[in-house]
């Protein structure tokens, strides 16, 4: 379950529920207090919930997350549910685990907080509305203080639910993305190609050596190109990376050619006055398979001489 | 003790196999014991395998390297053989890229790299 993976996520334990509840300042007299209001909610909640979704739905950019009647019907039920949860005269785990479940509802459905926020808002001034027509005035000050805490309590849990789920989502795609930024491919019996695209920072760069050094363990090479046409900048940063990454591989016994050498990017390796040691270079990447082919032995031969 | 790594011989190579991280004081010992074993049999070539090596740090990489150093001023060609990916990416990041020393994937490709051919 989604909320299970949440509560771990954020560290949600007997500790952090302590912590937070304090913070928001949510004793055990005010969930009392709140409990001793179920009879009342339940009279409300109808009431309350119509007028609620009466503003949801008179605006468009909300309006769109209940395509029909059924959606607003089921809808309406999981409300009811949620906001008598504020009665229940809990805040235990379970009840964090209910709110998370809801926080994580809203980023799958691509609700963001401000509508959350906005609505909950709504939600508490039509609450108060009836606590101050049902109670003399002091006690629904203190009830609605009370459900003021509960609430941003909630508000606090959903929102770190929907932050959680974002950084997720996040990773996912940085993941993605690395694997799709350091391919290495077999040209040859014991040879490694790594053709770079686009721009290396120091993330990719310890990326594009772990990958390589494992690689080239892994399939016993003896030589490896790397081709660097696809980078638009060549700095130092860069190029002494590829210098590290060099000097990595022939700790494990194998050379590296460096291919994809354009005149720009000639002039800035000497310019920066960047050491290429130990790395055979080349301008293009179809030179460096020839060179790696030669090194190992090994040579490309027309099979009829053309004149 | 040193007696935790042998020192084989096979005609004119040694073959130093190293399963164990080495303290500072074992990898200065061996240093020792490796010079004198090449003045004694005369060898030709040297090869060290640190397959066993998880972590090297830079002072037992660079007792690595002197000795190779050292085994090619008696005339012995040293090999490195075995290292693991992120040990190699560990020796470079802490800038220390073992310059002068050669290096192979495996055993295997040793001692090919020093010319012998092992009958198959």
């Amino acid at each position: 379950m989604d909320h299970q993976k949440y509560l771990k996520l954020l560290r949600f334990d007997e500790a952090e529920l302590a912590s937070r509840r304090a913070f928001f300042k949510v004793g055990d007299e005010d969930l009392k207090r709140l409990a001793d209001l179920r009879a009342f909610a339940e009279q409300h909640s109808d009431a309350v919930i119509d007028a609620f979704y009466e503003m949801l739905l008179g605006h468009a950019e909300t309006k769109r997350f209940f395509p029909d009647e059924a959606a607003v019907r089921r809808v309406k039920r999981l409300q009811r549910d949620y906001f008598l949860g504020l009665f229940s005269g809990r805040c235990d785990l379970e009840y964090v685990q209910d709110r998370l479940r809801v926080g994580a509802a809203h980023e799958r459905i691509g609700l963001s907080p401000k509508w959350y926020l906005g609505a909950y808002r709504q939600y508490l001034a039509l609450l108060r509305t009836k606590l101050l027509a049902d109670f003399d005035a002091e006690r629904a000050e203190l009830c609605a203080q009370s459900l003021e805490r509960l609430v941003f309590f909630d508000m606090s849990i959903a929102i770190d639910t929907y932050i959680a789920a974002n950084v997720e989502t996040i990773g996912r795609h940085q993941h993605a993305i690395r694997e799709l930024s350091t391919p290495v491919i077999r040209v040859h019996d014991r040879i490694l190609l790594m053709p770079l695209v686009g721009t290396v920072d120091s993330l990719r760069a310890s990326q594009i050596m772990e990958t390589l050094l494992v690689r080239v363990v892994d399939e016993k090479a003896r030589y490896v190109i790397i081709d660097i046409a696809g980078v638009p900048v060549v700095d130092t940063k860069v190029a002494d990376s590829l210098v590290k990454t060099t000097s990595a591989v022939r700790l494990l016994g194998a050379e590296t050619i460096l291919t994809g050498i354009s005149p720009p990017i000639a002039r800035t390796i000497v310019q920066l006055g960047v050491e290429i040691v130990n790395m055979h270079t080349r301008a293009r990447l179809q030179e460096g398979i020839e060179l790696a082919l030669e090194l190992a032995g090994k040579v490309i031969v027309d099979r009829k001489p053309t004149g | 003790m040193i007696g935790s790594v042998p020192i084989l011989r096979i005609g004119r190579t040694l073959l130093l196999s190293i399963q164990l991280e080495l303290s500072d004081a074992v990898a200065e010992t061996l240093q020792n014991d490796v010079l004198l074993a090449i003045e004694k049999h005369g060898t030709s070539s040297l090869v060290i395998d640190i397959t066993g090596f998880d972590f090297v740090d830079t002072y037992v990489a660079r007792i690595l390297a002197e000795t190779s150093k050292m085994a090619r001023l008696m005339g012995t060609e040293t090999v490195i053989v075995g290292m693991r990916p992120e040990v190699a990416a560990t020796l470079v990041r802490m800038g220390y890229t073992m310059e002068g020393v050669r290096f192979a994937l495996d055993l295997d490709e040793g001692l090919g790299l020093l010319g012998h051919v092992i009958a198959r």
